[in-house]
């Protein structure tokens, strides 16, 4: 271990300073600090949005900034590609292991740069490395040579920070590792980062589970709105404080209502599970009530949605639809029983990505725009696209446009217009405003409290904040799979905040 | 018209991704002219088509008008030449449907279809004296289960069509030899099939092979309204785009792409009827023997615009690729008589199967999203 | 939303299979279980035909093997590598034509021979790879178009006829006497030697183990590093110099005269040869020892039908339900995995 000199600029492994960022007209950065000391753990934290992401790919060489300077020890460094950042020892472990499951751990670690003895692949000394590698991150020796199809994620996640650390790194990026892991993996992985640390290798480690920080991290520093807030030992703080610097004073504007008329519920769960990552929930949406299922990635938030929509099926617990059990075989199952969903991955489960605005309408409304169920109602199909376009406002010369050419708000609309074409009685969202600009977030959110005010019982499940609480008439928050809190109207972010990052000692009152 | 043709909107769109180069637009009348052009013809498949179509009949009228060939090429020789058509444009669509499909949908088998399938038509037909009406519809349905064998593997088990429809080919090939031991059959009921082949007159002098009457242009016009008109062809278009998105749009994907390959061998055993009459003779080997009719098929169906990748392809599209090879064959067998004309009819389908492939990716780099 | 599930099998027994080895056990499942079918074909075929497990009946299968498996191995190259070249019935064609050809021409020794008709394949494989890996489109695409010009090139060389009186230079691998030693064909032996080497290279250099990254995802392997377009290239030049020589062996045991078909529908039989022997169709998962077997069983096979005096075509019938078969354990062991 280094020694750690005090105080001084030197001191530094890494000095970020105002650094800024555009993207076209959105400014992601305008002024970014971050600086790690050697040999320790430098959370980054902040909500959606606050520019994290955007400062870690800076640094990752992935993207490059408008101005502001990189130190690494206290030498101005250039990262202008991620091969360069990989050279001056900045290694990046992304959420999803990025692997080739058919190769063994140690071809992955070793990939494109294996070591050769006359021509060929030293294996000895590759798995000699590899094994002093697993040792480091805790895995067992014999490892080196199983394929890494057979290793679990949280494995496979390990394998990746060896590889990273492969390359000799000084600095180590962990952007949200733990979000994919179950409690357990989580301490496995807390073992790998305090060893690594004490060899020396600074990490820098973003997450938005923020009590585990108070059990990794020795400072945090905190962004909101593209600026650093600043940089705080973990000593001061408490999860409440750290809430209150990620979410500041602007209090967020609800719509929600609470005087949503006391029917019996549309859409009911009653001890809903899904495998190990959501855990019996309960939960009940009234006709014209937004219900928001509020959480960090990997909640389980979004695996109530798949229930409900059919994807996934519940292995514990029954879904009701207006009072009566159904259990959604699929998608199609779902929109017969008049659900409705707007997937999160918009580009993957959402889009045909270059074909016409009017087929993407269409496409999820066959049986209804069809004669017969055979001819296709040209002239509906196009005056539904039409009306869409009117009534959401979407911006295009005409309804021939390919949704590939669009813009990722005016994208969503139509995605999620799909769905309305026939009002649907449950309309599930998932990550409605992802990707999204704040004007057509904005129209977004006023098309969803318009459809709950014309009866449907509409579910959001969100990971953005801000949304949660504009557009909820209740709030249930998830954590680890289980429902933790439940606010009204009215709540404030960080008591929000509190609750889905697991601040167990300061929990918020429920409503 | 179908509303998955991408192309049909991206030329006229006044904004949006597709234009990557804004500049390119606002450099004055004639070339702005000549770029659109240019941007039609590499980006619409049917354009480029017809403007080969165009160059390729032209350059053989020339040449006729000065005597290089050795016959006129001539309308009536063209309308001739036709007889060629239907296998080509009925396969190509069989594969269109499957490719369109996507998820690397492909049929290898549908030359072995149409071999077994002529032989179960040629038995019917020529041997239990069942009358042409029923053997016919006994060679739709026996192709259509053979297709849908194809199919289940594929949809329902997840199978590689490339794989799958290779192994069917081999099953299917050899069952149509085994069948009659390799004995084609061509009982006088099936000699008298031919009259399908003869051309009747249609305008004036010119007269078309009275298959295409009866056959290629029933199937071209049902095809086509499977795909433009009917709720199947959006689903067919949805899951090839898409088939994440079409399953979470409400779309039984498997069920589609399952009627795809299903389809596909409906029109092969319609093929073989074709081919059978062709010949007059329902042979084990018509639809396998060289290089079979799956290879010209796919090539018809990738130089008509069908992508690979799926959720892209048009009816107009196979049909005109499939005229033109026809009548570029047609033309190099006048200009290079005997068996090098044949033979540069081989070179001439790759090297255009090849430039078209080429000229997709160049299109694509160019102008983006379609 | 569709984070995978972590409930996988935890890998102990997997990991703990291979402990004090460098690398996984250098024997697939799919290997063993063709070799017992293979043996098992043999014995049953052996009781039946008493003339099968003798010489007169084993040679010819292992020559017959020779060319499909020789092929099989670039091919499985080209699929590990997420590939596909169907283009090879055609490079068979041209090779052989320009080799009978300049035999029959002039006194042509053996090695020079091998070396012209090695060339050619290379070139056409060359053709292939640099529009595979530069030309941005699939590679089924670009094949089936080389095919039919490969084809027309080959026929441009036979120009209309075959090519008659070839000379016996290359009998060395032929069917005769002169093409073997101690019983065991010359032309198998040399596959079996080319296959080791294969299975060396493809296991034991870091260019050989990148095929099987490419093949996974030939994206994230250019990120890692590896240099994707070269490689692909290679593969192609690969499958085209392997296909040269089975062009030889195509004519060493063949009469003297070669007719234009020679080739034809080889690269089906190459692919079903791959499959079969274990490669996924997909890439990123194979092995060319696999191959060499999956040629066996479909040449056992169609030499079993022909001495139990069955139709010969029946052969395809059993190489497409092969072939299903094939594929269907595959898909069952992935899901197996999958769901544990």
């Amino acid at each position: 271990m280094e020694p750690r000199p005090q105080g001084a600029e030197e001191a530094h492994r890494l000095e970020m300073t105002g650094i800024a960022k555009s993207y076209g007209a959105v400014r992601a950065i305008r002024s970014g600090e971050l600086r790690v000391r050697p040999g320790t753990v430098h959370a980054l934290v902040g909500e959606n949005g606050a520019g994290k992401s955007t400062l870690i790919k800076i640094l990752a060489g992935a993207e490059q900034p408008d101005s502001g300077e990189i130190r690494i020890d206290g030498r101005p460094v250039g990262v202008g590609s991620t091969a360069a950042a990989i050279d001056l020892g900045v290694a990046t472990v992304y959420q999803e292991p990025q692997l080739f499951p058919d190769l063994t751990v140690a071809e992955n670690v070793f990939l494109g740069r294996e070591l050769r003895r006359r021509g060929q692949v030293d294996w000895v000394a590759q798995n000699a490395r590899v094994v002093e590698l697993l040792e480091l991150i805790g895995l067992p020796a014999r490892y080196a040579t199983a394929p890494v199809r057979d290793l679990s994620i949280a494995e496979q996640q390990q394998v990746s920070i060896a590889k990273a650390l492969g390359g000799e790194a000084r600095i180590l990026i962990l952007d949200e590792p733990s979000a994919i892991l179950t409690d357990s993996e989580i301490e496995v992985l807390f073992g790998v980062v305090r060893r690594l640390v004490a060899t020396g290798v600074s990490v820098v480690y973003i997450s938005h589970r923020l009590d585990e920080l108070f059990t990794i991290a020795s400072e945090v520093t905190v962004m909101r709105d593209g600026e650093t807030v600043g940089s705080y030992a973990i000593e001061d703080l408490t999860v409440r404080r750290l809430v209150e610097l990620m979410v500041g004073g602007t209090p967020v504007e609800a719509t929600g209502r609470r005087d949503v008329p006391d029917v019996p519920p549309l859409l009911r769960l009653e001890g809903v599970s899904s495998g190990d990552r959501l855990t019996e929930l309960d939960l009940a949406v009234r006709p014209g009530e937004v219900v928001t299922l509020y959480g960090l990635v990997g909640c389980g938030a979004a695996d109530a949605a798949e229930v409900v929509y059919g994807i996934r099926r519940a292995s514990a617990g029954r879904v009701l639809l207006d009072g009566a059990p159904v259990a959604p075989r699929s998608p199609r199952h779902a929109r017969a029983l008049g659900i409705g969903l707007l997937p999160s991955d918009r580009k993957r489960q959402g889009s045909f990505s270059f074909q016409s605005i009017s087929f993407n309408i269409a496409a999820g409304n066959l049986p209804l725009l069809s004669r017969a169920g055979v001819w296709v109602d040209r002239r509906r199909e196009r005056q539904v696209a039409r009306e869409a376009i009117a009534r959401f406002s979407v911006k295009t010369p005409h309804e021939r446009q390919p949704i590939s050419s669009m813009s990722g708000g005016n994208a969503q609309k139509v995605v999620l217009a799909r769905q309305l074409v026939e009002r649907p009685r449950v309309l599930v969202l998932a990550e409605p405003t992802q990707g999204v600009d704040v004007g057509a977030k904005e129209e977004i959110h006023r098309i969803v409290r318009g459809i709950a005010d014309e009866g449907s019982a509409v579910l959001v499940v969100t990971t953005d904040l801000g949304e949660a609480i504009r557009l909820s008439d209740r709030l249930v928050v998830l954590r680890a799979g289980r429902a933790v809190a439940e606010f009204a109207p009215g709540a404030s972010q960080a008591d929000v905040l509190a609750a889905a990052a697991g601040d167990t000692a300061d929990r918020a009152v429920p409503a | 018209m179908t509303t998955s043709a991408p192309d049909r909107s991206a030329p006229s769109a006044p904004t949006g991704a597709s234009s990557p180069e804004p500049g390119r637009g606002r450099a004055g009348g004639a070339s702005r002219v000549g770029s659109a052009v240019l941007r039609a013809v590499l980006t619409q498949r049917v354009v480029l088509l017809v403007v080969l179509l165009a160059v390729v009949v032209g350059v053989f009228w020339n040449l006729s008008a000065r005597n290089y060939l050795s016959a006129p090429y001539d309308a009536g020789y063209m309308a001739l030449a036709l007889i060629n058509l239907p296998p080509l444009v009925m396969l190509g669509l069989a594969q269109l449907l499957v490719i369109t499909s996507g998820r690397g949908g492909i049929d290898l088998s549908v030359g072995a279809i149409v071999s077994l399938t002529g032989m179960v038509f040629g038995l019917a037909h020529g041997r239990w004296g069942w009358s042409l009406v029923a053997a016919i519809a006994l060679a739709v349905v026996f192709g259509a289960l053979c297709g849908a064998f194809n199919g289940a593997l594929v949809a329902y088990l997840g199978f590689p069509p490339l794989i799958t429809t290779l192994a069917t080919y081999y099953a299917f090939s050899s069952l149509a030899v085994v069948v009659t031991a390799q004995q084609p059959i061509s009982t006088p009921p099936v000699q008298e099939l031919y009259f399908l082949a003869r051309a009747v007159p249609v305008v004036g002098e010119v007269a078309l092979p009275l298959s295409i009457l009866v056959f290629l242009v029933p199937t071209v016009l049902v095809v086509w309204l499977v795909t433009a008109r009917t709720a199947l062809g959006r689903r067919l278009y949805a899951i090839g785009t898409n088939d994440v998105a079409a399953e979470w749009s409400g779309i039984d994907v498997r069920r589609t792409r399952f009627l795809a390959f299903t389809g596909a061998g409906l029109i092969s055993g319609l093929v073989a009827v074709v081919v059978t009459a062709q010949f007059a003779s329902a042979r084990p080997d018509a639809g396998t023997a060289g290089n079979g009719l799956a290879l010209p098929a796919i090539t018809i169906a990738v130089l008509g615009g069908v992508a690979i990748t799926g959720g892209v392809g048009r009816v107009s599209g196979v049909v005109l690729a499939a005229l033109l090879v026809v009548w570029l064959n047609a033309g190099i067998l006048l200009a290079v008589p005997g068996n090098a004309g044949s033979q540069l009819q081989l070179l001439a389908l790759g090297v255009v199967l090849v430039a078209a492939a080429l000229l997709n990716g160049l299109s694509l780099r160019r102008y983006g999203g379609a | 939303m569709s984070v995978p599930s972590p409930a996988r099998s935890r890998g102990r027994e997997g990991a703990s299979a291979s402990s004090g080895r460098v690398l996984p056990f250098p024997v697939t499942g799919q290997e063993l279980v063709l070799l017992g079918v293979i043996a098992a074909l043999w014995l049953v075929l052996g009781l039946a035909t008493p003339a099968f497990l003798t010489s007169g009946s084993l040679v010819p299968l292992l020559v017959s093997t020779a060319p499909i498996a020789l092929v099989g191995l670039g091919v499985t190259v080209v699929i590990i590598s997420g590939g596909i070249d169907v283009s090879v019935g055609s490079i068979v064609m041209v090779c052989a034509a320009v080799t009978a050809t300049a035999m029959t021409a002039g006194d042509v020794p053996l090695v020079l021979a091998l070396l012209l008709s090695v060339a050619v394949g290379g070139a056409l494989g060359l053709v292939n790879g640099v529009l595979v890996a530069y030309g941005r489109v699939h590679a089924i695409i670009i094949t089936f178009g080389t095919l039919n010009i490969f084809r027309y090139v080959g026929l441009q060389v036979f120009d209309g006829s075959t090519v008659d009186g070839i000379p016996a230079t290359l009998a060395v691998f032929g069917r005769g006497e002169a093409g073997r030693t101690a019983g065991v064909p010359h032309s198998f032996l040399l596959v079996v030697i080319l296959a080791l080497a294969a299975w060396v290279a493809l296991r034991h250099t870091a260019g050989g183990r990148h095929y099987y990254a490419i093949g996974g995802d030939a994206h994230a392997a250019r990120l890692a590093g590896v240099a994707v377009r070269p490689r692909v290239l290679l593969a192609y030049v690969l499958t085209g110099l392997l296909t040269g020589l089975a062009a030889c062996f195509v004519i060493a045991q063949g009469t003297s005269t070669l007719a234009p078909n020679v080739g034809l529908g080889l690269e089906l039989s190459a692919i079903a040869a791959v499959v079969i022997g274990g490669t996924s169709i997909t890439g990123g998962r194979g092995s060319v020892l696999g191959t060499v077997l999956g040629a066996l069983l479909v040449q056992t096979v169609a030499s079993g039908i022909i001495q139990l005096g069955w139709p010969s075509q029946l052969s395809s019938l059993f190489i497409g339900v092969f072939i299903i078969v094939a594929v269907g354990v595959d898909l069952l062991r992935q899901r197996g995995r999958s769901s544990s």
